[in-house]
């Protein structure tokens, strides 16, 4: 089943939350005048203070646009006309316990695009813009471990399977901190469900909590209770901070040793700062038609994928580090055509609108926009009931991604799968070496990326990995 | 030409000076011969003989000790330094040379590489080519490459000795004599030797340790102390004295009923409970500390707070995480065992042997009971008719069960292997604290834990299978709202049986109609599913895409639903011996009776993957321990192969006075839970990476006070609460100067505040408020949390969780954090914010960073203002007047009474407050009894809609909210709220 667009209560609605769709509705409540209330405060540089590159390189933040379930490559970005030829033809290409599998070619015809002649499925219209393709590097030589999804995704997320370690977002803000104090530095934005595996997907793991990604809620409050109630305006909440702030005072001079007081304190001030700034950033009206069109706002079909990628955009203007997009709905076992079209139509107009948004900013060259799965698809399927299913299993073997932006070649295509699509072939990784490679792109070393847990310095890569060089501009 | 014949000039000139230096001497630092030569008789009989000759040896040969010694040098530390860092890219693959070098040989290197000669110049450390590399002198020759592989300053210096020496290369022969008269040596420069059952070759087994990187495998001995003072407090200012600092003065009787209280109950104290100890305090200090640890540690709340910490190590859950996120609907009543064990002071040994072992101690009571007649024994195991003792045992093994375990989509074998890791580190961190993983792939990089050991350890849970067995409840269990939840698991079980069907049947008849179509029998459903595809109807036929759809969603619905009336039966998550099955799904797993014939031999697995089996192992333990499971086996570290009483056997060695690890993990455990550090830093680890302890004294004094106590925990608990250092204050008289000798409180000069744990905020608010229901165990009650989280969908594969509906009543919901129902797939969000740690993993220290979120969630969230709310309303009920309201909330909250600037502020506060309050009405609260949800058809890709319902609001009593009390109400919680923000109240001094 596919993840959920919306949950709405009946029969007596909940006047406290809002549970519409959109984003809209939940950020207009907050009046304007209580917006400007506050006096702001200079943030004191906290854990999450800026840090240097390790080495100069050329991307300073990343935006990070991850499909759920796993697209297919041979659907997407990487043809395979040899299965077209054998589609519905037996395969013994995966031998399991099924008695019969057969080959599905891909219902979508590929095309060379822009300049580069990249290649991509027709159901990619805008992505296909020789503006937007010629910056793109499609990369098809990475290979995942696991074929059950919690297990793919926090592979390749957190480098490790268990779901227990930081993930890649949570390293990138170790390293580099984040700009912009009053926001978090890593922000997840998914859909109304959340992946699998949940929040273990952009957990700090055993990195201090800070590094967390902080998950803007695609609907009612974008952060757990970040309102007030709604009987207290935001003077009440001054005022709250105040005699709190008085209290913790004395508190604080009666315990002069106790160092985490400061801090505690401050979060709250912190608090009061991200109130104001959140609901900002999050609105998106303030945005010109223009953009809010690019980002396919106005349409149904792309507007939820679309709020996100232009919120993505306005979190990184603001000096946020990383962020975190999911896109569900990628696990076609069956009925390929329609669930990969529908879900390619999602997500191809803001896609290509926020590629030109960054580039038109010239903050193209230094964010890395990355798109991928947690694993490929197969060559072949099983029958359903008898009946041929068009659609596809997962693949740890071949898989296919998007990079962009941030020192990445452009207009170009790396490494290759078998004319299949069963199994990566050329320039072929493992996604630990990935990890190594987009924190390289990053000016960070996976092995000096360290930190001390339950006995030993543990890293994004777990033991470490190579550069992939061809990636690289 | 030229260059060949230098080449060769040099080559035979060593060659001569290597045959003359053909001795067996080993350097032996004398001062430690004679400890040495106890220790090898005691630990390494077997060398003992050589060491005494090697050391006689020395004198007679003292003209050649140079030459001895850089051969040894050369053997022991640059040729395994050069085959560990150089002959990856210089020799071992022949195809892959870097820069024409290869360095295998003394030949080799004097050859030199592409274009260079002087790689080596024997005698001249400064004139040769890779000595100037491996110093990283010239950036373009840098040796070897990567950053993280140079060389240390000692590295260079051997490497600098041995070539000035002339780079004498011995014999492969000579070198082996010299690394044999090596292992003779139990210590030398480069560390220790430690017995064990061996690595995967000598060199691992002959490696050296450094001496107090093996502290924990030492056997524990008790220090002598004198007997004039506490023993912890002897030890401790030892230490402190020994910098020049004295311990902190003690701490005011306040703050100690508070710490105290904190720590053995989690809940705070009441203001009569605080007035009536600062009393007796201030009478007889020592006797009415006493009195009080005695009373805490008599609470039933002891076990619920000391509980929590044994399920974080254990990694408690009622679901099993992963894809599907099953329930496990009776993994409470291993919860409740726990609660009970340390309320009963359950003797730690026993407590060891049930949780590893207890089905199989259970066997044996029923096979004595009923002497042995085999076919009742079958059928008491069959319908889990055991006595009280009995199920006591059976429960406890649940521990094996509290990983986070799918079998979806994993083939048999690796599936195995999962559970089969899972358990094997758990239970070394557990109850050894060894993180196993790490000898998982390949003998431990650092401690003497060879891979063997662990496929020892693997073997010995290798016959142990999973299944929901059944137990018949017991008298001590709780049956709380077990009709009243069965009426609610049924209604939403007909619901969406009702609508499956009614959906079935839809298909079903447009399925009929096809085939009277074409004058065919109709087939079933099941039946016509592998029939081609001419012959039978469509998939779905006549259902459109939000048919199909909502029939998969039903169909989910009705198996969770289904299951979950296993909630209301008394069994519980279990285990049993028997051989390994291929057909297993983790929805429902049960005893097999036809233990089918399989190979059930274990093998060391070459990097950890099941399909590298090599050497066979058997059952066994970790042999660097020392303690013999069998002293007069051949093997004494191995179990017998019996599938029956091999994990009793384990648990016994475990659970065995002499065991190290287990007596000094249990201490360090409580230990870190009255000071909020452990003393060894990683409580799940003691090996060589993980924190040294502070005091080892103290850890060993306590270990064997634990064991010659009969393993009572209690007795520890009181023996460290009676100390001074447990009960001195957080400021010292020399603060600074003490910040900058101990920066992180290691010699414990002051006791460190620390911020109340998830559940202790939790259940300390609705303790204080007055609202907290202290019903012990049974079913999860389900609180109310954040409603957003609640309602919001959650993906199981294929399909949405239902959703999570809190107890329909206060009471019901009010209880200790420790009964709520804990789902792997969703945490309650204040719980996780507040580091509740993730149970996917074992935990073994709780974070307590302070972020923004957490004060969203105190500020704002509904939890806590409702909390706020009640509060407020007993303030009112116990007074009228606003300022005893004041004090009594300072009371009740904090333990004290406000001053007289806080009184006049929070007075003045309340006032403005209430003018506030007036001015805005409140909308009243409601709750919905069903929801709509939304879903994407898997086949179409098209969005459709259904209902879920939601029957526990129907009949909900909320806890009051805002619109249910007056201004005056609201104004004053805004003070209580402030307080439940507090520093004071967050932390515990």
């Amino acid at each position: 089943m596919k993840p959920p667009i919306c949950s709405r209560p009946i029969s007596t609605p909940m006047s406290r939350r809002n549970f519409l769709c959109g984003l809209g509705a939940s950020i207009g409540s907050i009046a304007m005048t209580d917006l400007f209330a506050a006096d702001y405060v200079l943030p004191k540089p906290g854990p999450l203070a800026p840090k240097d590159q390790m080495f100069p390189s050329k991307a300073k933040r990343v935006i990070m646009l991850f499909m759920e379930g796993g697209p297919g490559h041979m659907d997407t970005f990487d043809p395979k006309p040899e299965l077209q030829r054998l589609h519905k033809s037996e395969s013994s290409l995966t031998k399991e316990s099924d008695p019969f599998k057969f080959f599905v070619g891909s219902p979508f015809q590929s095309r060379k695009v822009g300049q580069s002649g990249i290649e991509m499925s027709d159901q990619w219209k805008y992505l296909a813009d020789p503006e937007v393709a010629d910056e793109l590097c499609n990369y098809r030589g990475c290979q995942a471990e696991s074929v059950n999804h919690p297990e793919a995704l926090f592979h390749m997320n957190t480098g490790s399977r268990l779901g227990a370690d930081p993930s890649f977002g949570a390293w990138t803000t170790y390293g580099l901190g984040s700009v912009n104090q009053n926001l978090p530095g890593y922000v997840v934005m998914t859909e109304l469900a959340m992946p699998q595996g949940g929040s273990r997907n952009w957990s700090n793991g055993f990195l201090p909590a800070h590094h967390q990604g902080t998950r803007l809620r695609s609907a009612g409050s974008p952060i757990l209770d970040l309102k007030s109630q709604p009987n207290k305006v935001r003077g009440h909440q001054r005022r709250t901070i105040d005699e709190l702030a008085f209290l913790n005072d004395i508190h604080a001079k009666k315990h002069p040793e106790h160092a985490d007081l400061d801090a505690r304190m401050e979060s709250y001030e912190l608090a009061y700062r991200m109130q104001m700034e959140v609901p900002e950033i999050i609105d998106l009206s303030r945005e010109p038609e223009y953009i809010r069109e690019m980002y396919g706002l106005e349409d149904k079909e792309t507007e939820a994928f679309g709020c996100q990628c232009l919120m993505g955009r306005r979190l990184l203007e603001q000096g946020v580090r990383f962020v975190q997009i999911f896109s569900g709905g990628w696990d076609s076992h069956d009925y390929l055509e329609e669930g990969h079209s529908s879900r390619i139509r999602s997500v191809d107009k803001p896609m290509a609108g926020l590629i030109k948004d960054l580039k038109q900013r010239g903050m193209l060259e230094d964010t890395l926009v990355i798109w991928t799965g947690e694993f490929g698809r197969t060559a072949d399927n099983n029958k359903r009931g008898g009946v041929f299913s068009l659609g596809r299993d997962h693949n740890p073997n071949a898989m296919t991604m998007l990079l962009a932006g941030g020192g990445v070649k452009k207009g170009a295509i790396v490494g290759a799968t078998d004319e299949l699509g069963n199994s990566a072939v050329d320039v072929v990784h493992p996604i630990r070496d990935l990890h190594v490679t987009l924190l390289h792109l990053l000016g960070l070393d996976d092995n000096k990326l360290t930190y001390f847990h339950a006995g030993r310095y543990k890293q994004l890569s777990q033991f470490g990995g190579q550069v992939v060089t061809e990636l690289l501009a | 030409m030229n260059f060949l014949f230098f080449r060769g000039a040099f080559t035979r000139r060593n060659r001569r000076v290597l045959w003359q230096r053909k001795t067996l001497i080993v350097r032996m630092d004398l001062t430690y011969t004679n400890t040495l030569i106890k220790i090898l008789t005691e630990r390494l009989p077997f060398v003992a003989l050589a060491c005494s000759f090697l050391i006689l040896t020395e004198s007679a040969n003292a003209a050649h000790h140079d030459q001895a010694e850089i051969e040894r040098l050369f053997t022991l530390k640059i040729l395994p330094l050069m085959s560990q860092k150089c002959f990856g890219c210089h020799g071992d693959d022949p195809e892959e040379i870097e820069g024409g070098l290869i360095m295998h040989t003394l030949d080799d290197l004097l050859l030199g590489g592409d274009g260079f000669g002087d790689v080596l110049v024997p005698g001249d450390a400064e004139a040769s080519f890779m000595f100037k590399a491996i110093k990283r002198e010239d950036p373009d020759y840098e040796m070897p490459p990567k950053e993280n592989d140079r060389l240390t300053v000692a590295q260079i210096t051997d490497f600098e000795t041995w070539i000035d020496a002339g780079a004498p290369w011995p014999s492969e022969e000579r070198q082996a004599e010299v690394r044999l008269a090596e292992k003779g040596v139990l210590e030398n420069e480069d560390g220790i030797l430690w017995k064990t059952s061996g690595g995967q070759g000598d060199e691992w087994t002959y490696r050296r340790y450094a001496k107090e990187d093996l502290w924990a495998f030492r056997p524990v001995r008790k220090p002598e102390f004198p007997n004039k003072e506490n023993v912890i407090d002897h030890f401790v200012r030892a230490k402190l004295e020994a910098v020049g600092f004295k311990p902190s003065p003690k701490a005011d009787a306040l703050t100690r009923i508070r710490r105290a209280t904190f720590d053995l109950t989690g809940l705070p104290p009441t203001p009569e409970e605080v007035r009536a100890f600062v009393a007796a305090d201030r009478k007889d200090p020592d006797r009415a500390w006493s009195v009080l640890i005695d009373r805490l540690l008599a609470s039933d709340r002891y076990g619920e707070r000391w509980g929590q910490h044994w399920l974080d190590v254990a990694r408690y859950a009622d679901t099993a995480g992963m894809s599907n996120d099953y329930e496990k609907s009776n993994a409470w009543r291993y919860r409740d065992y726990v609660i009970r064990a340390f309320n009963d002071d359950k003797p730690y040994d026993q407590f060891i042997l049930e949780q590893l072992a207890g089905d199989e101690m259970a066997s044996q009571l029923v096979a004595e009971r009923l002497s042995g007649k085999e076919a009742n024994i079958e059928i008491v195991h069959k319908i889990g008719a055991y006595t009280e003792d009995e199920i006591e045992l059976m429960v406890a093994t649940s521990f094996l069960r509290m990983g986070s375990f799918d079998t979806a989509m994993v083939p048999n074998n690796e599936r195995r292997q999962i559970f089969l890791d899972d358990v094997v580190n758990s239970v070394g961190q557990t109850f050894l604290a060894t993180n196993m993983r790490c000898l998982k792939c390949h003998d431990h990089k650092f401690d003497p834990l060879p891979t063997k050991d662990y496929y020892r350890m693997y073997a010995t849970f290798a016959a142990t299978q999973l299944a929901e067995r059944p137990v018949e409840f017991s008298e001590q269990e709780n049956m709380i709202g077990m009709e009243e939840g069965k009426a609610i698991v049924e209604r939403l079980h007909t619901y969406a049986a009702d609508r499956m069907n009614a959906l079935y049947e839809k298909r079903e008849t447009a399925a009929r109609a096809w085939f009277e179509e074409r004058g065919l029998e109709y087939i079933n459903h099941a039946d016509r599913k592998s029939l081609d595809d001419d012959v039978k109807p469509p998939r779905d036929i006549g259902l459109d895409y939000v048919g199909e759809g909502r029939l998969k969603v039903r169909e989910q619905d009705d198996w969770i639903w289904n299951r979950r009336r296993e909630r209301y039966e008394p069994m519980i998550q279990g285990v049993y011996n028997g051989t390994d099955f291929l057909a297993m799904n983790a929805r429902k797993l049960r005893m097999r009776e036809d233990n089918p014939e399989v190979n059930m031999d274990t093998h060391i697995l070459m990097g950890g993957s099941v399909s590298a089996p090599a050497d066979k192992v058997s059952p066994g333990v970790l042999s660097a321990l020392g303690l013999a499971v069998n002293e007069n086996a051949e093997d004494p570290y191995v179990i017998s192969k019996d599938f029956d009483g091999r994990r009793l056997t384990f648990a016994k060695w475990v659970a065995h006075p002499q065991n190290q690890l287990t007596t000094r993990s249990i201490a360090n455990r409580l230990w870190q839970h009255h000071f909020g550090k452990p003393i060894a830093g990683n409580p799940n680890n003691f090996g060589a990476k993980g924190g040294k302890p502070t005091h080892p004294k103290v850890l060993d004094y306590l270990a064997s006070e634990l064991v010659e106590g009969g393993w009572k925990l209690k007795r520890l608990h009181k023996m460290i609460m009676m100390s001074d250092t447990y009960q001195q204050g957080n400021s010292h008289p020399k603060l600074e100067k003490l910040l900058e000798v101990d920066p992180n409180n290691y010699l414990l000069a002051v006791y460190e505040p620390r911020r109340l744990t998830a559940e202790e905020l939790r259940d300390g608010m609705l303790a204080i408020t007055g609202e907290l229901n202290n019903e012990m165990g049974g079913l999860p009650i389900m609180p109310e949390i954040n409603t957003e989280v609640a309602l919001q969908p959650r993906m199981i594969q294929f399909s949405i969780a239902p959703a999570y509906q809190p107890s329909k009543t206060p009471d019901q919901r009010n209880r200790r954090s420790i009964y709520a129902y804990r789902v792997r797939g969703q945490a309650d969000p204040f719980l996780e914010l507040f580091n509740q740690p993730n149970p996917n993993d074992s935990c073994e220290m709780r974070d307590s960073v302070s972020v923004s979120p957490q004060a969203f969630t105190l500020m704002n969230s509904d939890v806590v203002t409702d909390r706020s709310i009640a509060f407020a309303l007993r303030l009112e009920k116990e007074s009228n007047r606003l300022k005893s309201q004041i004090t009594k909330a300072f009371e009740l909250a904090l333990g004290r009474k406000p001053d007289r600037k806080e009184m006049n502020r929070m007075f003045e506060y309340i006032e403005d407050m209430r003018v506030y309050h007036q001015r805005f009405e409140v909308e009243p609260v409601e709750y919905p009894t069903a929801i709509i949800r939304s879903l994407v058809e898997e086949f179409s890709g098209k969005p459709f809609e259904y209902n879920e319902i939601m029957p526990v609001f129907e009949d909900y009593i909320p806890d009051k909210k805002a619109a249910d009390v007056s201004p005056e109400t609201r104004a004053l919680a805004d003070l209580c709220l402030v307080l439940f923000n507090s520093h004071e109240f967050v932390y515990v001094y």
